[in-house]
C-alpha cells in the first residue's frame, strides 16, 4: 500500500504543475488588475503605472510565471496586493479561523447526524424515522443564507445568547482563558448553522445503509447465533454502514479549509471563503493563485486520504 | 478618498438579494409605488439631540458596516482602504483643521503660510504638544512623512505628480540626492517647503503639501518596504489624536482608549470600540442596542433604520456625484493626451442634450432612492459652497424638449419603427456601458432605456448586460468601440479641482473630450489669480457652465449619506465645518438604549 501512496504523491506533481499553469494564465486573463480598484480623482495614473511596472505586470507571462513558481518553491507566495501582508501569513490568519470553525462544525455535524441516521434506519417507517427524514429534507432545502440570517436574528439579536459578529472580543488578551473562551463562544452559532445544514447527506446515507444491512446474511447469521439485537446494531450493522461515510471523510478533512462565503459574510467571520471571493473581485493575483494551488493540493490529498481510510475500515478493499 | 467602494457595493448587492429574498421582494414593489413618502434630506439633522445628563467616562460602541474585513493599515501615508481611514479618524494624525470648502484653517496643530512669489509654504506647529506615548511632537514628525512617501521602496499611491511638485522629491526618489532639497527645517517648530509651482489647490492640501504627521521616533528604524507590515503601523501606532489604538483583532475590531496627551484635553469617553458589522444585520444590531454609531451605513438601507425608537438618523451630503459620460474620442497613450474624434457618434451637442433631458432622474431618485439621492445639476457637489454654481438649471426631465432637440439635430423617425434614424437616414443605436450592481441598479438602467425609447432613441447595453466592475473600467479606459456612453460616479474627496478628470492630459478624462476653451477654463481654476478666493469661485462657475452647455459629462445624482446614532450619545455630529470635537463626545446611559 505504501508504494501506492508514494506513487500517488508523485502523480500529484504533474497534476499540480498543470493546475498552476492554468490558474496563473486564467488569473492574468481577468480584466483589470489589483490597481483598478484604486482609481479616484486624487490618484495619479502615472503612479499606478509605476506600481504596475514594479509589480512586473508588463513582463511576458512566462517570465512572470517563472518568478512565481521559483518563489513558490522557496515557500514565498508573495504579498497580497490588497492587504499588503505576505500571502502565507494572510492565509495562516484566515485559515486558522476557518480551521476552528470547520472543525467544530464537522464534529457537531457528525454528533447530530450519526445518531439521527442510526435511529432513522433502525426504526424505519416509524414516527421517529419520518420526523428525522422530514428534518433532513428541510435542512437540505433551506438555503444557507436564509438559515444563517434566521439563526442570527433569533439567537443573536432577539435572545442575545451569542455574539453576532467577529471571531473574538477585542478586549481579551491573547493567550488567556478569557480569550480562548471568547473564541469558542464566537464559534458556536456559525458552527451550529453549518452543522444543521450539513447533516442531510450523512443521515440519508447512514439510514439507507442500515436498512440494507438489516437484510444481509451476516446479520441473519449473527441473529441466529443468538446475539442480542442491540449488539448486532452496534457491532455489525453500524460498522458496515459507516463505509460510505468513511469514504467522504478524507474530503471532509481537507474541505475544512474551504470555508463558507455565506456563513462568513453573515456572521462577520473572516475566513477562507470570503478571502477567496474578495481576492478574485479585487484581482489580488498572489492570493488567488496561492489559494487555488492550496485547494488543488487539498483535493488531491483528500481523495488519497479517503482511499486510505477506506482500506483501513474495510479490509476487503486494498489499494493497488 | 473612497476606494474599493465597488467591492463593497458588490457585496452589499449580494446581501441585498439575500434580504430581498427574506423580505418578500419589497424592492420591486417600491419601484412601482412612486407615490410613497420621500425623505426630505434637508430635514435630516446633522447633530444629535440629547439633553440628558452625561455619565462620566464610558465606552462608545461604533459599528463599521462592511461585508469584508478591514485591511488594518493605520498610517496615513500607506493606507488604501476607506475603512482604514474611517478608523484612523478617531486617532488622527492630521495636523491641519479645515473650514468651509475644506480649506485649511489655522485652528489645528499646524498653520500654513504660503508665499506665492517665492513658491514656498511654511508650516508652523504648536509647541508643547505630545504624542500619545509622551514623546514631544516636533517639526521632524511633520517632515518625516515626506521621506516615507518619497522613498524608493515606498509602495503606496501617494508618490504622485502632485508630490513631485516639491523641489527635489523626484531626485530623492530616484536616488540622485540624499535629501529632499525642497524641505527645510527652520527650527524645531517650523519648516519651509519649496515647490515648483503654487496653485490654490495648496489650501485644499494639494500641490504636494502633506497634511499628516508621522511619529519619527517610532518609525525611524523601520525600512520603507517593511513599514506596511510592521506592528508599529498595524498594532500600536502612536497618535496625536483624541484616541489611541489599544488592541486590534485583525480585520474585525479595534479598541481605543482616550489619549491622555491629546492637545485639546483628555477626551471625556474612556474607550471607543470599533467593530465590523455585516451589512445584512447592521440595522438589527442598531435596534438591539449593540452599537452607538453606525459608520459607512448604506443609504439605500434607510428604510430599515428610519423608524427605530432608540436611534436618531443623521444625514449629510456625500462628496461625490454620479454621471452619464459620452465617448468623444480616444486616449493617445504615447503622447499622454486626449484626442477628440470629430466623427464620434455622439458628436452633436443637441443629441447629447436630448439624451440628458430624456432621463427622468427625478423619478428614479424618488422611487428607488427614497430621495436620498437628488437630481445633480453640476459636476461640483453643493457642499463646496464657494465653488458650486447653484444657478445652473441642470437637465431637468423634459421629454418634449428632448424630442424637439432631436428633430433640430436631424434625428427623425423616417421608417416609423418608433426609433429615430440619424441625419443620413441610417438606423441609429446608442451603446451604453453600465456597471453591474444590485438588482435595483439593473431596474434603474431599464427604466432609463424606456425613457429614451419614449423620445425615440434606441439605447442598447454594451455586451448586452451590465458589466462587472473591473471589465467596465477596462473597457471604458480602452475606449472600447462599443461604448458610446457610460454611467459611473466620482468621489471628489475634499479637493474638488477638476484638473485630474477633465484636462487634456488626464487619463481619467474618460469622455476623451477636450477643447482649447475647456483647457483655458480649467487652467484658470488652478492659476495664480485664483489664489484670490473670489476669482477662483468665478473660475469654477465658468467651468461648470461650460460643461453644462457641452453636455459631455452629464451629472445625474448627488448623494446623501446617513449615520444612525443611538439615543445615549451626546455632543456628536457629522458636520463638515465647525463640528463637535471628538474629545467632547459623551454618553448619557451605561449601555446603548434598546
Amino acid at each position: 500500500m505504501w508504494k501506492t501512496v508514494v506513487r500517488r504523491f508523485l502523480i500529484m506533481i504533474p497534476q499540480l504543475f498543470v493546475l498552476s499553469m492554468l490558474i496563473f494564465i486564467l488569473a492574468k486573463f481577468m480584466p483589470g488588475d489589483p490597481f483598478t480598484g484604486l482609481i479616484t480623482p486624487q490618484t495619479d495614473p502615472a503612479r499606478l503605472e509605476e506600481l504596475r511596472q514594479q509589480a512586473g505586470f508588463y513582463d511576458p507571462w512566462y517570465v512572470q510565471y517563472w518568478h512565481w513558481v521559483t518563489n513558490m518553491f522557496r515557500g514565498d507566495f508573495g504579498d497580497s496586493y490588497t492587504f499588503k501582508v505576505s500571502v502565507a501569513s494572510l492565509i495562516g490568519d484566515r485559515g486558522l479561523n476557518t480551521l476552528w470553525l470547520s472543525l467544530v462544525s464537522v464534529i457537531l455535524t457528525y454528533l447530530i447526524a450519526i445518531p439521527l441516521g442510526v435511529i432513522a434506519g433502525r426504526y424505519q417507517n416509524t414516527l421517529r424515522d419520518k420526523t428525522i427524514v422530514l428534518y433532513s429534507f428541510v435542512s437540505y432545502a433551506i438555503p444557507t443564507f436564509v438559515l444563517a440570517l434566521i439563526f442570527l436574528y433569533i439567537f443573536g439579536y432577539q435572545l442575545q445568547w451569542f455574539p453576532t459578529s467577529g471571531t473574538v472580543s477585542v478586549g481579551e488578551d491573547p493567550g488567556t482563558w478569557g480569550y480562548f473562551w471568547s473564541k469558542v463562544y464566537h464559534l458556536i452559532l456559525p458552527a451550529i448553522t453549518y452543522a444543521f445544514l450539513a447533516t442531510t447527506s450523512i443521515i440519508q446515507y447512514l439510514r439507507s445503509e442500515i436498512i440494507d444491512a438489516q437484510t444481509q446474511d451476516f446479520v441473519k447469521t449473527a441473529r441466529s447465533k443468538g446475539i442480542p439485537m442491540n449488539k448486532v446494531y452496534t457491532r455489525h450493522i453500524f460498522r458496515n454502514s459507516l463505509l460510505p461515510i468513511a469514504a467522504f471523510l478524507g474530503f471532509s478533512i481537507t474541505g475544512i479549509l474551504g470555508g463558507s462565503v455565506f456563513i462568513e459574510t453573515i456572521f462577520g467571520f473572516p475566513g477562507m471563503g470570503q478571502l477567496f471571493i474578495q481576492s478574485i473581485m479585487g484581482r489580488d493575483y498572489s492570493v488567488i493563485t496561492a489559494l487555488v494551488m492550496l485547494y488543488g493540493f487539498l483535493a488531491l490529498l483528500g481523495s488519497l486520504l479517503s482511499d486510505i481510510i477506506l482500506s483501513i475500515v474495510d479490509p476487503r478493499i486494498r489499494i493497488e | 478618498m473612497k476606494k474599493k467602494n465597488w467591492l463593497m457595493l458588490l457585496l452589499v448587492g449580494i446581501i441585498t438579494l439575500v434580504l430581498a429574498a427574506c423580505g418578500g421582494g419589497s424592492d420591486s414593489e417600491k419601484g412601482k409605488d412612486s407615490g410613497k413618502e420621500e425623505v426630505d434630506t434637508s430635514k435630516l439633522a446633522d447633530t444629535v439631540k440629547n439633553d440628558a445628563e452625561a455619565k462620566s467616562g464610558g465606552t462608545l460602541q461604533v459599528g463599521l458596516v462592511s461585508d469584508s474585513p478591514f485591511q488594518g493599515i493605520f498610517n496615513w501615508e500607506l493606507y488604501e482602504d476607506a475603512y482604514d481611514s474611517t478608523i484612523m479618524e478617531w486617532t488622527s494624525n492630521s495636523i491641519f483643521d479645515t473650514k468651509e470648502d475644506f480649506l485649511i484653517s489655522d485652528e489645528g496643530l499646524a498653520s500654513l503660510k504660503v508665499d506665492e512669489d517665492k513658491n514656498t509654504a511654511t508650516v508652523t506647529i504648536k509647541k508643547d504638544v505630545k504624542w500619545s506615548d509622551g514623546k514631544p511632537f516636533t517639526i521632524e514628525d511633520v517632515i518625516y512623512p515626506y521621506y516615507i512617501i518619497a522613498d524608493k521602496d515606498y509602495t503606496g499611491v501617494r508618490y504622485d505628480s502632485d508630490f513631485q511638485n516639491i523641489e527635489g522629491a523626484k531626485e530623492y526618489h530616484d536616488g540622485k540626492a540624499k535629501e529632499i532639497s525642497g524641505i527645510k527645517k527652520v527650527d524645531d517648530y517650523t519648516m519651509e517647503l519649496t515647490l515648483k509651482k503654487v496653485s490654490p489647490a495648496i489650501y485644499s492640501g494639494g500641490d504636494g503639501l502633506w497634511g499628516y504627521a508621522a511619529p519619527k521616533h517610532q518609525l525611524e528604524g523601520i525600512k520603507a518596504k517593511d513599514l506596511v507590515k510592521s506592528d508599529e503601523v498595524r498594532k500600536n501606532p502612536v497618535t496625536l489624536g483624541a484616541f489611541v489604538v489599544d488592541k486590534v483583532v485583525n480585520g474585525e475590531s479595534v479598541q481605543m482608549v482616550a489619549n491622555e496627551n491629546y492637545f485639546r484635553g483628555k477626551p471625556k469617553l474612556d474607550k471607543v470600540v470599533i467593530e465590523v458589522v455585516p451589512s445584512s444585520s447592521a440595522a438589527a444590531a442598531m435596534k438591539a442596542g449593540k452599537h452607538d454609531i453606525l459608520q459607512s451605513y448604506a443609504a439605500n438601507q434607510y428604510e430599515d433604520v428610519k423608524d427605530l425608537k432608540n436611534a436618531q438618523i443623521l444625514g449629510r451630503p456625500e462628496l461625490a456625484y454620479s454621471y452619464l459620460g459620452f465617448k468623444m474620442g480616444k486616449w493617445d497613450s504615447k503622447k499622454g493626451e486626449v484626442v477628440v474624434n470629430e466623427d464620434a457618434k455622439m458628436k452633436d451637442v443637441k443629441l447629447r442634450q436630448a439624451v440628458a433631458y430624456a432621463m427622468n432622474v427625478e423619478e428614479v431618485a424618488k422611487a428607488y432612492y427614497d430621495g436620498l439621492r437628488t437630481r445633480g445639476n453640476s459636476l461640483i457637489p453643493p457642499v463646496f459652497e464657494s465653488f458650486y454654481d447653484d444657478s445652473l438649471t441642470g437637465f431637468n426631465y423634459d421629454a418634449e424638449k428632448a424630442k424637439s432637440l432631436l428633430k433640430e439635430a436631424g434625428y427623425e423617425d423616417k421608417n416609423d419603427d418608433g426609433f429615430v434614424e440619424d441625419p443620413d437616414g441610417k438606423e441609429f443605436t446608442i451603446k451604453m456601458a453600465t456597471m453591474a450592481g444590485t438588482d435595483k441598479d439593473d431596474k434603474i438602467v431599464q427604466f432609463y432605456i424606456q425613457n429614451w425609447k419614449d423620445v425615440g432613441l434606441k439605447v442598447e447595453l454594451t455586451t448586452g448586460r451590465p458589466i462587472e466592475f473591473n471589465s467596465f473600467y477596462d473597457k471604458v479606459q480602452a475606449d472600447d468601440k462599443d461604448i458610446d456612453m457610460f454611467m459611473a460616479a466620482w468621489g471628489t474627496g475634499t479637493n474638488p479641482s477638476p484638473m485630474g478628470l477633465y484636462a487634456k492630459n488626464a487619463q481619467f478624462n474618460y469622455s476623451r473630450y477636450t477643447t482649447p476653451e475647456l483647457e483655458k477654463l480649467l487652467a484658470d481654476i488652478d492659476s495664480k489669480e485664483s489664489l484670490d478666493a473670489d476669482h477662483r469661485g468665478e473660475a469654477f462657475k465658468a467651468w461648470q457652465e461650460y460643461m453644462f452647455e457641452q453636455a459631455v459629462t452629464v451629472p445625474t445624482y448627488f448623494r446623501t449619506e446617513i449615520v444612525p446614532v443611538n439615543n445615549r450619545v451626546k455632543n456628536y455630529d457629522i458636520k463638515y465645518v465647525d463640528g463637535a470635537q471628538l474629545q467632547d463626545i459623551e454618553v448619557t446611559e451605561d449601555a446603548p438604549a434598546k
